[in-house]
C-alpha cells in the first residue's frame, strides 16, 4: 500500500520505514498538517498514519480535509487515556487508531485490517475466517463450522463488526446499526454484546473474538481469509 | 463633662428634660419661699431659703445649672424681693452679701456635685470599656486569620464613639489593608490622611517581633482628641490577635512547603531510579547489539531485544503512572464519567496482564453478568491493572493471583488476592501514599505509585479500597475495591462462578 506517515518525529519514520518497505508498502513522511495536506493532494495514498499532536495544527482538524482529498484509510496514532480525542477523530472520519507507544506487530495488524477492508470494498456477501463465518444475505453464522442462532439485533451488531474486521467500531456506529439511533441507551449495546459473547466466545468474561476498546467501542479480533 | 455624654442611655434626652423641669420647680418653690419670708418680714430666712434652693439645684444638676440658678436668684432677689424693689441696685454690704452667698453656694455645690457625677460617669465609662475589651479579646480567641480579627473587631462596633476600624499590615515598607480593599499605601500617607480627616486616630499595631502595621479608628465627629490611650489599648489586643494569626499562617505555609519539598524529593528519587533503571538496561542492550552484533549468539541477541522491549513496557507504564498521579493531584471531574461495565473492563485487564506476565498464574471468579458503574473506562482499567500488578509483584510467584468480582448490596466488589508475605499492619494505611514502598519489598519492582493511583481513582468514582492482610494464616493480602453500582435497583443476574 502507499502509506503517508504524518508525524513530526523523524525517529518514528526511521524506525517504521524499513519494516513497512519489507512488507511491500511504500512510505512517505510529512512532518506537519500543511505538509500532510499537500502530500495528500499530490500523491495517491491508500493509508494515512496520522499523529494527532502536530506542530502547526490539531491532527483532528485535518481529518475532514484529508477525507476530501483522498480515499485513503486513516489510522490515528494517539496516547492512551485520550478516549474522548479518539472518539472525536473516529467521528470525524478516521477509521482506526493505535495507542502510542505501539509495537510493530500491533501497527502491522491495523494496516492489514485496513488493507483487507479496502480489498473487500464492494460490500461482500460473506465474512469468512478460520473460526467464524457470517453470511450477510442469509443471516447465517457458523462458529468452527457449527451453526449459531442469533437474534436480528445480535446479527446486526456482528455484521458491522465483521464488515470492519480488525478495526475499531465506535459505540455510536453500533447504536446506529442496532437501533438506528446514535443516542440510544448504551446499556442495550452492552447487553447485546454480552449475549453475542456468550454465544461466540469460549469464555465471555475474557473475550478473544469481540474485544472491548474501553471508552471507544468494540473490535472484532479476527480478519477474513 | 464631654465624657458624660459619651455613655448615654437611649432615653437620655427625655431624662434631661425631666431633670430640667424638676430644677425649675425647685427653683420656683425656693423663689416662692423667699418671697413669702420677705413678705412676712423675715429677710434672713428669705435669704437662707433661696441659698438652699440654689444649692439643691447646683448639687442636683452640676456646676453650670447651679451657677445659672445663682445668677438668676441674685437678679430676682435684687430686683423683686429686696428693698428697693424693681431696681437693680446694691447700696449696702447687707444687700451684697446675700447675692455673693447665692453665687458662692451655687459654685461650691455645683462643683462638688459635678465632680461626683463626673467620677461616677468616668467609672461607668471605664467599666464599659473594660467589658468591651474583654468581649473583644474573648471573641478574638476564635480568630485564625487576620480577616477573622478584622471581622470580629468590626462586629463589636460602633462602641464608645468608635464607628469603624481598619487594619493595615506592614509588608516591605508598605501598608496593605487587611481586608484587601484598596491598594497598599505608605505609612506617611496614612498619618497624613489622619490629620486631614480629623475624625480618625491611627495607632500602632504591635506584635512580638516589632510593629506589624497600624490600626485606624474612625471616630464620631464629636469625639475628644484625648482618646489615644484607650484606643491604643484596643490596638494592643488586636496586635496580639493579628500576631498569632500571622504566626499560624507562616506555620501552615511552612508545613505546605515541607510537604511539597518532600513530594519533589520523592518524585526526583523515583524518576532517577524508575526511569534510569530501564533506560540503563535499554542502553546496555542496544549498544551491545550495535557493537557486538556478529559475535553474539542468536539466543543472546533475542534476549537483548526482549529486554529492550520489556523495559520499554516498564517505562511506558511508569510514565502513565506519573501522568495519572498528576491527574489525581489536579482533581478528576465526575462529569467525565460514563457508564462502564466492570466485567468488560476486567476482561480487558486480564488480557493485558496475561500478556505482560505470561508466567504468572491468574485465576478469576466472576459471579455477575454485568456490573455497571459510573467511571472513566481507561482509569478503571488502570485501577484493576495496578491492583493486580501489585499482587503479582508482591505476592508469592509460585501461587496464583485471584481476581474475584461479586455484587454486595448496592455495590460491586472486586477482590484482588495474593499469597505473598502480606502488608504489616502499621504499613497498611501508608501503602496508598505516593511513592510508598514497603520496607519488606522495596528491592522488588514497582514504583510506589500503583496503589496510590488505584486509590485516587476509586475515590473519584465514589468507591473505596480496603486492605485485609494477612488473610491466609500469617500470609497474603486481599485488596477489596467497592464501587457503587450505577443502577442498584436492577435485579442482579447471578450466575454460578467457576474457578479457572
Amino acid at each position: 500500500m502507499k502509506i503517508l506517515l504524518v508525524d513530526d518525529e523523524p525517529a518514528i519514520a526511521t524506525a517504521l520505514a524499513p519494516v513497512l518497505l519489507s512488507q511491500g508498502h511504500a512510505i512517505t513522511n510529512a512532518d506537519s498538517a500543511a505538509g500532510a495536506l499537500q502530500a495528500a493532494e499530490q500523491g495517491d495514498f491508500e493509508l494515512v498514519l496520522l499523529d494527532l499532536g502536530l506542530p502547526d495544527a490539531d491532527g483532528i482538524e485535518i481529518i475532514g480535509k484529508l477525507k476530501q482529498l483522498t480515499e485513503a484509510t486513516i489510522i490515528i496514532l494517539s496516547a492512551r487515556h485520550l478516549e474522548a480525542e479518539k472518539v472525536r477523530a473516529l467521528d470525524e472520519g478516521a477509521d482506526d487508531y493505535v495507542n502510542k507507544p505501539f509495537g510493530i506487530e500491533e501497527l502491522l495488524a491495523r494496516i492489514r485490517a485496513a488493507a483487507r477492508r479496502r480489498e473487500n470494498a464492494a460490500t461482500p456477501q460473506k465474512f469468512v475466517s478460520d473460526q467464524l463465518s457470517v453470511d450477510f444475505t442469509r443471516h447465517e453464522v457458523r462458529l468452527m463450522g457449527e451453526e449459531i442462532k442469533l437474534s436480528p439485533k445480535e446479527f446486526a451488531l456482528l455484521e458491522v463488526l465483521c464488515r470492519h474486521a480488525g478495526q475499531v467500531v465506535t459505540h455510536r456506529k453500533l447504536l446506529i446499526a442496532g437501533w438506528s439511533d446514535p443516542h440510544a441507551d448504551g446499556q442495550y449495546l452492552r447487553s447485546y454484546v454480552a449475549l453475542l459473547r456468550q454465544k461466540l466466545e469460549e469464555d465471555a468474561s475474557e473475550p478473544q473474538l469481540i474485544l472491548t476498546e474501553p471508552g471507544v467501542g468494540y473490535r472484532l479480533a479476527v480478519l477474513p481469509l | 463633662m464631654a465624657l458624660s455624654s459619651t455613655i448615654r442611655t437611649r432615653s437620655g434626652n427625655a431624662y434631661d428634660l425631666r431633670s430640667l423641669a424638676l430644677d425649675l420647680a425647685i427653683f420656683a418653690i425656693a423663689t416662692a419661699g423667699t418671697w413669702a419670708a420677705q413678705e412676712w418680714d423675715r429677710p434672713r430666712t428669705a435669704v437662707l431659703v433661696y441659698v438652699l434652693g440654689v444649692m439643691i439645684v447646683g448639687g442636683r444638676s452640676g456646676l453650670a445649672r447651679g451657677i445659672a440658678a445663682g445668677v438668676v436668684a441674685s437678679l430676682i432677689y435684687n430686683f423683686f424681693l429686696s428693698e428697693p424693689r424693681f431696681e437693680l441696685v446694691v447700696t449696702s454690704l447687707d444687700e451684697a452679701i446675700p447675692l455673693i452667698a447665692f453665687n458662692i453656694s451655687a459654685v461650691l455645690s455645683g462643683a462638688m456635685a459635678g465632680r461626683l457625677k463626673d467620677s461616677v460617669s468616668l467609672a461607668r465609662i471605664a467599666e464599659a470599656r473594660n467589658a468591651h475589651l474583654l468581649r473583644l479579646s474573648d471573641g478574638l480567641q476564635r480568630a485564625i486569620s487576620v480577616g477573622d480579627v478584622l471581622g470580629i473587631s468590626r462586629a463589636s462596633l460602633p462602641f464608645d464613639q468608635v464607628l469603624g476600624l481598619d487594619i493595615f499590615l506592614l509588608r516591605s515598607e508598605l501598608l496593605f489593608p487587611a481586608d484587601g480593599a484598596g491598594p497598599p499605601i505608605g505609612a506617611a500617607q496614612l498619618l497624613a490622611d489622619e490629620a486631614r480627616r480629623g475624625a480618625s486616630t491611627v495607632c500602632a499595631l504591635n506584635g512580638s517581633a516589632g510593629q506589624l502595621g497600624f490600626v485606624r479608628f474612625l471616630l464620631e465627629e464629636t469625639a475628644s482628641p484625648g482618646r489615644r490611650p484607650d484606643l491604643q489599648g484596643i490596638a494592643n489586643i488586636l496586635g496580639l490577635a493579628v500576631d498569632r494569626c500571622l504566626l499560624l499562617d507562616r506555620l501552615s505555609e511552612t508545613e505546605a512547603q515541607r510537604k511539597s519539598e518532600d513530594l519533589k524529593a520523592a518524585i526526583l528519587s523515583s524518576v532517577s531510579h524508575d526511569l534510569r533503571t530501564p533506560l540503563t538496561a535499554i542502553e546496555a542492550a542496544a549498544t551491545s547489539l550495535r557493537s557486538f552484533d556478529q559475535r553474539l549468539s542468536p539466543k543472546d541477541r533475542a534476549d537483548m531485544l526482549a529486554t529492550i522491549s520489556e523495559q520499554c513496557g516498564k517505562l511506558n507504564r511508569y510514565t502513565a503512572n506519573l501522568l495519572d498521579m498528576g491527574r489525581i493531584q489536579a482533581g478528576i471531574p465526575a462529569y467525565q464519567f460514563v457508564e462502564v461495565d466492570v466485567v468488560e473492563i476486567l476482561g480487558v485487564v486480564l488480557a493485558s496482564l496475561r500478556e505482560a506476565y505470561p508466567a504468572q498464574e491468574i485465576a478469576k471468579q466472576i459471579t455477575v453478568d454485568s456490573a455497571v458503574v459510573q467511571a472513566n473506562p481507561a482509569m478503571l482499567e488502570q485501577v484493576i491493572f495496578n491492583l493486580a500488578e501489585n499482587a503479582i509483584l508482591h505476592g508469592a510467584s509460585e501461587r496464583p493471583v485471584f481476581l474475584v468480582l461479586t455484587r454486595v448490596g448496592e455495590a460491586v466488589v472486586l477482590e484482588v488476592v495474593d499469597f505473598g508475605p502480606g502488608i504489616p499492619r502499621d504499613e497498611q494505611r501508608l501503602v496508598f501514599d505516593k511513592f510508598y514502598r514497603s520496607h519488606a519489598t522495596s528491592h522488588r519492582d514497582g514504583n510506589g505509585l500503583g496503589l496510590h493511583i488505584a486509590n485516587g481513582f476509586v475515590e473519584a468514582f465514589g468507591g473505596r479500597i480496603a486492605i485485609v492482610s494477612p488473610h491466609f494464616g500469617q500470609r497474603g493480602t486481599r485488596l477489596v475495591v467497592e464501587l457503587p453500582l450505577a443502577h442498584p435497583s436492577e435485579v442482579p443476574q447471578e450466575r454460578i462462578g467457576t474457578w479457572e
